[in-house]
């Protein structure tokens, strides 16, 4: 029996309800002989690209298959009526599928689809339908059905081994037979072989809330919801051949692929009587001439020629124009923002305000990014300020509608952290077993529960609950868990979108987004414009704005000067704290190393500390030749090809490929790819998170060199660098206009660092560190930094008379609004008079007491707290109208001054910066045997040393050979390395410390980088909380997964009770990201 | 260490000994410490989780003043095993926190000692006022003006400004009857004749709330100082004398140790100790009482007679594994399965048999392969040939339960042999998949 296809096949987009990847129903379906499939997820097509793309992907490998994949979704309805499952005929049965998706999906408030039969009715064009039946009881819907869509409905009939199939079989036979709709036989899969029959109890235990214990017959009794070979089928359907047949009938009939979605680019941007490409030249040439007013650079003049050339032959032009349309809404709002990506480097970008990177002074090849003969989307990603960015969101729905533009969706994933909390309470494990095995999982990139986790975590792996739990967690990993939005990837489209793609409610409020993520939208060649949020340009706007009030010179992106020397001096020395990109421990330690000094060493900077080149082995051949220590080598293929062709691809990076772009050119010259297996060879780069297969590429690449006459060793080292991409390249057309952003925030950072400060601390949460350390920063560079006060600060940080006066952002819980209600009320002269003039509620007066807030009224901490307990909120009308002092004197307290250690520790929990003291000035007298963190930094090569100090951060980068701990102290901060073997033997202390203190030896490397290299880690945490009896320390020094992941929640008892402030004297560290 | 996990605390300590957490547990061994406490002083107030408030106010002089009673507790108490805390104080309030604490000076111990909320702790602390003594220093005008009244009121309990009393913790039953004699009743009979009676008041009583007895407790005191206590518990409120005496008959019958009066009792009581409404019962028109009561009366009877645990009842449980879908319970233990028997639909025969054999019987059977019905068994020597039969109806093994996380999964038929009996027979393994020959079990007979 031949020409049988499984049409009612679920996936795991089924979610908790499928167990198997689209990817893998096809791949079965293919092996075991079906002549088709067809996708159908629950009021879903969010898996159908995916089946699509394994089927295309399966005939660039193989050669044709003969196996068609039609698409559809089940319907599932909430009055009762059967599960319906819907297959488009044709293109318009597809539209007409979406919108009644849709329909469902925007009376839910996220995640459900409320669907009624009559819902149904009213979209029924082109579409195939096949009533699967409940185990019992009568299919009333069928009649109905089959007379308003005769000839299109089928009864879709599944032996699931129930017992009484047969009888069950023959009652259907009758009921499709009486409503004349053909039987269709099925097997209803939930997955693709017997095997995953238990990941599917699982998923079933966990969309139920309950145990496998518990669960009884919730589960499916037996493993026959499975693709079923046709022979098996003609075996159980041997008494109804004709339903088999019916299979072939309903694929022939469907004539619609999701390769007819034809993108179509909106209309809003181009205005009447111009075509596109005509209004972009129109566009671009105009704003040249506005732009150089004297002429434009003929360097200039040709690049714009010679771009908008290519952008007429790959018909680009509709996508710079959307682009730009966004882009001129941000200026029009004064919001800042830059394109970066492929198609962004251009000089047609700069001159229509889209990048701020000038090609006058910068050399850059627009075709090198965008490359003719692959016909993908151009990419421009656009980073708005992120306070502001929602407007720009708001206003591409009101400009496009919401039923031509939505946001892509995100699919969350299950990560090793949820998947072993979700599978260990489905097979009965206690939260504190698997909590403990979840707090050994290392940072956000980590994707394997790999068995050493277990026996980190005291667990042996082989124990047959644990066996169990890591094989079903190997398993659930990467399963798709929910769609999210995503974070700002709009599809725009020029017809209505729902009738593409169905459309979903977010949970955000005024936000939709579609039901494809990124990869399908890649997959189908949709156009998507990237509306991205950057805190660092948020913050770069507030400075501007601070220079222009203060000190009254208008800068932009584009104007800030392009070399100054002052500022490269600055890099040089690693001094980059608030600096974007080149902020944290390990940008610091390259920077004396690179010592950068023009504009494409900053691009280099941002690319080189990443895992990708670190693990390439990029990093130090690259700073060897840099350094004049090594000749940069370009060795020549065969003397048939060009000789220096390396050298064009690799001279700006000295013959180090430290790009993205440039693994796909050494592909592409070096080894022969062709331009297919090119993308493809990206598509592995950029899928790194979900599937490996670089692998793949490692014969094909090292042989095409070989074969091209380059040495087999060079080769093998190339492909291992370009391996290092698989876990993290970054593209340079990125880090160009990164490295602008780089160049700006150095240049304000070593100019106005007052300013760039307040703008920090005004932008935050953003970057790298804490207030403490960036006002901390801002005072070792000469500004002078003045306490809040209730008579002088503003909401936001701000300047004053050159010097940095906090704002009340600054204290933790306080509000914009009292804020406000202040500055309109000033001068005051008492508490009563904060309560009374600016009507503040007792909350915001004891905030502004606690931190100490109150100086000018004569008020320290203690007494300012003392008098706001009693101050009743408000004014009451009767003393308003007297005007006169309500609260009457009281005899004097006598309160106990407040010790340093107090002051300091209140200072921090209020407003996680102290301007007295750093705690460990005070604490000094308990580490006299510890240098000082300036005394390590002063100290000799191979030193022995004790240092101890606040941790700022911990980090475990790359394949995690190290660990690196950065510690503070009142002189300065010291660099920790802790190798991975003694990670082994201090975890406790690593993981649980706030105030480290570490034996070890100094190091020190030519370029004046200094190490603390560890043999020895104590954790004095204790020590802190006799800074200040008042505020209780960290109760519990096992909190380590909170440490990890600062981000989330923990699940430790308790300890969301406790208001952060009133647990900590010292400001959590950012580890591991 | 609070808050630590307990996966945490065997890492750090793997010979870490764990006890569940019992509430309930060591509730009852407060209230029995307060019991033992009455040989001190009748007010006595428990205060959970681990406090004991003793007045010993004009008690002390039988120990040797207040030293020597506590002396006599912490013996008592070592001797049990315990280690007690104990402290001295104006107020129960302040004994309870110097205690807690392990303080001996009010005015020292800081400030959370206070039942006030957490947040006026903080309050004050951070105004730099850290110990009772600091607190106690300041204004009362000022505090109250900050923190309310009540904190003031508590401030002045603590310490010892103000006077409070000692709860008692024994509350008397809602209902109660009791007999005294001159001369002490030497006989069993005579004694239940007088519970009769003593029932029969307490039943009056009941009449007049409007509600029966839960639980009964005769407590018969011999002249001799013993005291034999006797308990009913009855599944549904009542208060008929006569049926209680059945009850106390059934309940003395079957007491392994006989009631012995032996120089007879000088007093019994009956406490009804609790209670539930109860309406007059009306009898129904047609005659015959409400069948309910009757079913209520038989199990309290079968189970006064036959003990706890002896009267059972069958329930469903959720499970696709026939022989653990079903199993008896004591009849007082509350389900807590999720099952119900599954639901027929009209015209369908049922899919499990009345009768399971447990263990499944071993049968030798003639099928086709791969899941073909049987075609004729032999069961125990008797040779079936198949007539009729309808399945397969697939059951896999429920694989978590499992160390190697396999096992078999059962194909069942109903099969029907040439005499009309039906049978449900599965196969043990699917053919090739699992095993090369399945072997096949009789699991249950139909009606």
């Amino acid at each position: 029996m031949t020409g049988f296809a499984e049409l009612a096949a679920a996936t795991h987009y089924s979610f908790l309800r499928g167990a198997s990847a689209p990817g893998d129903m096809v791949a079965t379906a293919i092996e075991l002989g079906h002549a088709g499939i067809g996708i159908a997820d629950r009021n879903t097509v969010a898996g159908v690209v995916r089946a699509w793309a394994a089927l295309r992907d399966a005939v660039e490998d193989h050669g044709p298959i003969d196996f068609k994949l039609i698409v559809g979704a089940r319907l599932v309805f909430v009055d009762g009526t059967p599960d319906i499952i819907a297959y488009p005929a044709t293109r318009h049965g597809w539209g007409r599928l979406c919108r009644l998706l849709t329909l469902g999906n925007l009376r839910a408030r996220k995640g459900d689809c409320i669907l009624n039969f009559d819902d149904l009715l009213a979209h029924l064009d082109d579409l195939l339908l096949i009533v699967m039946p409940p185990a019992l009881g009568p299919v009333a819907c069928l009649t109905p059905l089959s007379l308003a869509a005769p000839g299109r409905v089928w009864l879709g009939v599944a032996m699931l081994h129930a017992g009484s199939d047969g009888r069950r079989l023959v009652r259907l036979a009758a009921v499709a037979a009486a409503a004349g709709t053909p039987l269709l036989a099925t097997n209803s899969p939930l997955y693709a072989t017997a095997a995953q029959r238990r990941l599917h109890d699982v998923l079933t235990c966990i969309r139920e809330k309950c145990t496998l214990a518990e669960a009884g017959r919730r589960l499916v009794a037996n493993a026959e919801a499975r693709l079923q070979s046709p022979v098996e089928m003609a075996r159980l359907f041997k008494r109804f051949p004709e339903a088999l047949a019916e299979s072939a009938n309903i694929l022939a009939r469907v004539d619609f692929s999701l390769d007819e979605l034809r993108y179509e680019y909106p209309h809003e941007p181009v205005p009447p009587g111009f075509t596109p490409q005509a209004w972009l030249e129109k566009l671009t040439w105009d704003k040249a001439h506005k732009h150089w007013p004297n002429g434009i650079p003929e360097k200039v003049k040709s690049s714009l020629a010679e771009e908008l050339e290519i952008i007429a032959k790959a018909k680009y032009a509709p996508y710079f124009l959307t682009v730009h349309d966004l882009v001129a809404f941000a200026v029009s709002k004064d919001i800042l923002c830059q394109g970066r990506g492929s198609a962004a480097n251009s000089a047609v970008c700069y001159v229509l305000g889209i990048t701020a990177v000038d090609p006058s002074k910068h050399n850059l090849l627009f075709s090198r990014f965008v490359s003719e003969e692959r016909s993908e989307p151009p990419d421009i990603d656009v980073d708005f300020e992120h306070e502001r960015r929602e407007e720009v969101i708001q206003y591409v729905y009101e400009r496009y509608g919401r039923d031509r533009a939505g946001i892509a969706a995100t699919v969350i994933h299950y990560r090793p952290r949820s998947a072993v909390r979700e599978v260990g309470k489905v097979l009965g494990l206690t939260e504190d077993v698997t909590s403990r095995l979840t707090s050994t999982v290392w940072g956000s990139f980590s994707n394997a529960m790999e068995r050493r986790r277990f026996t980190d975590a005291g667990f042996d792996p082989d124990a047959p609950d644990i066996a169990r739990l890591a094989d079903l967690v190997g398993q659930i990993m990467a399963f798709p868990r929910h769609l999210s939005q995503h974070v700002g990837g709009f599809v725009l489209t020029n017809d209505r979108l729902d009738e593409m793609v169905p459309i979903h409610n977010a949970a955000m409020e005024d936000r939709t987004f579609i039901e494809w993520d990124k990869d399908d939208i890649d997959a189908l060649r949709l156009m998507k414009v990237d509306v991205l949020a950057l805190g660092m340009l948020t913050c770069i706007r507030k400075a501007f704005q601070l220079i222009a009030t203060h000190i009254g010179k208008q800068y932009t992106l584009q104007n800030v000067p392009d070399d100054a020397d002052d500022v490269y001096d600055m890099l040089c020395l690693g001094d980059s704290i608030g600096v974007f990109q080149v902020e944290s421990r390990a940008q610091m330690n390259m920077l004396p190393r690179l010592r950068p000094r023009k504009f494409y060493d900053l691009c280099i900077q941002v690319a080189i500390v990443r895992p990708g080149p670190i693990q390439g082995d990029m990093v130090h051949p690259y700073l060897r030749r840099r350094q004049g220590i090594e000749e940069p080598e370009y060795p020549s293929p065969g003397p048939e090809h060009p000789f220096d062709e390396l050298k064009t691809l690799l001279g700006d990076t000295l013959g180090v490929p430290l790009f993205q772009e440039q693994a796909m050119k050494l592909a592409i010259t070096a080894a022969g790819f062709s331009s297919v297996e090119a993308n493809k060879l990206r598509r592995a780069m950029a899928t790194f998170r979900n599937v490996g297969g670089m692998e793949h590429f490692e014969a094909k690449m090292v042989e095409g060199m070989v074969g091209r006459g380059y040495k087999r060793d060079f080769a093998e080292r190339c492909y291992k660098q370009i391996q290092g991409f698989g876990s993290y390249g970054f593209p340079e057309s990125h880090a160009l206009a990164f490295a602008r952003l780089v160049w700006v925030s150095s240049y304000l950072k070593c100019r106005y660092p007052a300013v760039f400060a307040a703008a920090l601390l005004n932008s935050q949460p953003m970057g790298f560190y804490a207030p403490a350390q960036i006002v901390r920063d801002a005072s070792e560079h000469g500004v002078d930094v003045r306490p809040i006060d209730v008579n002088f600060s503003d909401w936001d940080n701000g300047l004053e008379d050159g010097a940095l006066r906090l704002g009340f952002r600054q204290i933790t819980g306080f509000r914009f609004a009292w804020a406000e209600a202040m500055l309109s009320a000033r001068p005051f002269d008492s508490i009563e008079a904060l309560a009374r003039q600016a009507h503040l509620p007792d909350r915001a007066l004891r905030l502004l007491a606690d931190a100490d807030a109150c100086g000018s009224l004569g008020l320290d901490r203690r007494s300012a707290g003392w008098e706001a307990l009693r101050t009743p909120s408000g004014e009451l009308p009767l003393f308003a109208a007297a005007k006169a002092r309500e609260l009457g004197d009281e005899p004097a307290a006598g309160l106990p001054l407040l010790t340093p250690g107090e002051a300091v520790a209140a200072d921090y929990q209020t407003t996680r910066l102290s301007l007295k003291a750093h705690p460990m000035a005070l604490l000094r007298p308990h580490f006299d045997d510890a240098l000082t963190c300036a005394q390590i930094s002063a100290a000799k090569n191979g030193r022995k040393a004790r240092a101890a100090g606040v941790v700022l951060v911990r980090q475990r980068p790359g394949k995690g050979n190290a660990i690196f701990v950065t510690l503070e102290d009142e002189t300065g901060v010291t660099n920790v390395v802790i190798w991975a073997r003694l990670f082994e033997i201090f975890r406790r202390p690593i993981m649980a410390s706030r105030l480290m203190l570490v034996e070890g030896e100094i190091q020190r490397s030519p370029e004046g980088v200094i190490h603390l290299m560890a043999a020895r880690i104590i954790d004095r945490s204790g020590v802190l909380d006799l800074l200040s009896e008042t505020h209780a320390a960290t109760p519990s020094p096992l909190r380590s997964d909170e440490f990890i992941h600062p981000d989330q929640p923990s699940s430790y008892p308790g300890a969301r009770a406790r208001h952060p402030r009133d647990v900590r004297i010292v400001p959590r560290s950012r580890d591991f990201h | 260490m609070p808050g630590q996990t307990l996966a945490a605390a065997r890492a750090q300590c793997p010979a870490l000994v764990s006890v569940p957490d019992d509430p309930a547990a060591d509730l009852a061994l407060l209230e029995w410490l307060a019991d033992g406490c009455d040989r001190y002083t009748p007010m006595v107030e428990a205060r959970p989780p681990h406090g004991l408030v003793l007045d010993v106010t004009g008690c002390c002089h039988p120990f040797g003043g207040e030293a020597g009673l506590v002396d006599d507790l912490q013996h008592r108490l070592t001797r049990l095993g315990l280690t007690g805390q104990p402290a001295l104080a104006d107020t129960p309030d302040a004994a309870l926190a110097l205690a807690r604490y392990q303080l001996c000076d009010v005015l020292a111990l800081p400030v959370t000692a206070l039942a006030v909320p957490e947040a006026t702790h903080l309050a004050l602390r951070r105004a730099g006022l850290k110990h009772i003594g600091d607190v106690a220093r300041q204004h009362r005008p000022a505090l109250a003006a900050r923190f309310g009244a009540d904190m003031v009121a508590l401030l002045a309990q603590l310490l010892g400004d103000v006077d409070i009393h000692v709860v008692p913790r024994r509350a008397p039953a809602p209902v109660m009857a009791e007999q005294r004699f001159a001369a002490p009743l030497a006989h069993s009979d005579a004694a239940l004749a007088v519970i009769e009676a003593l029932a029969a008041r307490a039943a009056l009583q009941l009449v007049q709330r409007a509600e029966g007895g839960r639980r009964f407790e005769i407590a018969l005191f011999r002249s001799d100082g013993h005291v034999a206590r006797l308990v009913i518990d009855t599944a549904a409120p009542v208060r008929d004398p006569k049926l209680l005496i059945r009850l106390l008959r059934e309940r003395i019958g079957a007491l392994s140790d006989p009631l012995d009066p032996g120089f007879g009792y000088d007093l019994i009581r009956l406490d009804v100790s609790v209670t539930a409404p109860l309406a007059d019962t009306q009898l129904l028109l047609a005659g015959g009482s409400l069948a309910e009561s009757e079913v209520s009366a038989l199990v309290d009877r079968l189970v006064a007679r036959l003990g706890h645990g002896r009267v059972r009842r069958l329930v469903t449980a959720d499970s696709h594994i026939p022989e653990q879908a079903a199993f008896d319970l004591p009849l007082d233990i509350v389900s807590t399965a999720t099952g119900d028997m599954q639901s027929f639909f009209a015209g369908e025969p049922p899919v499990r048999p009345l009768k399971l054999f447990d263990p499944p019987q071993p049968i030798d059977v003639t099928a086709e392969v791969p899941d073909g019905p049987p075609r004729r068994f032999r069961w125990r020597r008797g040779l079936h040939e198949v007539t009729r039969h309808e399945g397969p109806e697939r059951i896999a093994a429920e694989w978590w339960r499992r160390a190697d996380g396999q096992g078999l999964t059962r194909d069942y038929y109903r099969v029907e042999d040439g005499n009309g009996r039906r049978f449900w027979v599965f196969r043990h393994g699917l053919y090739g998949a699992e095993k090369t020959s399945p072997v096949w079990y009789m699991h249950g007979l139909f009606a």
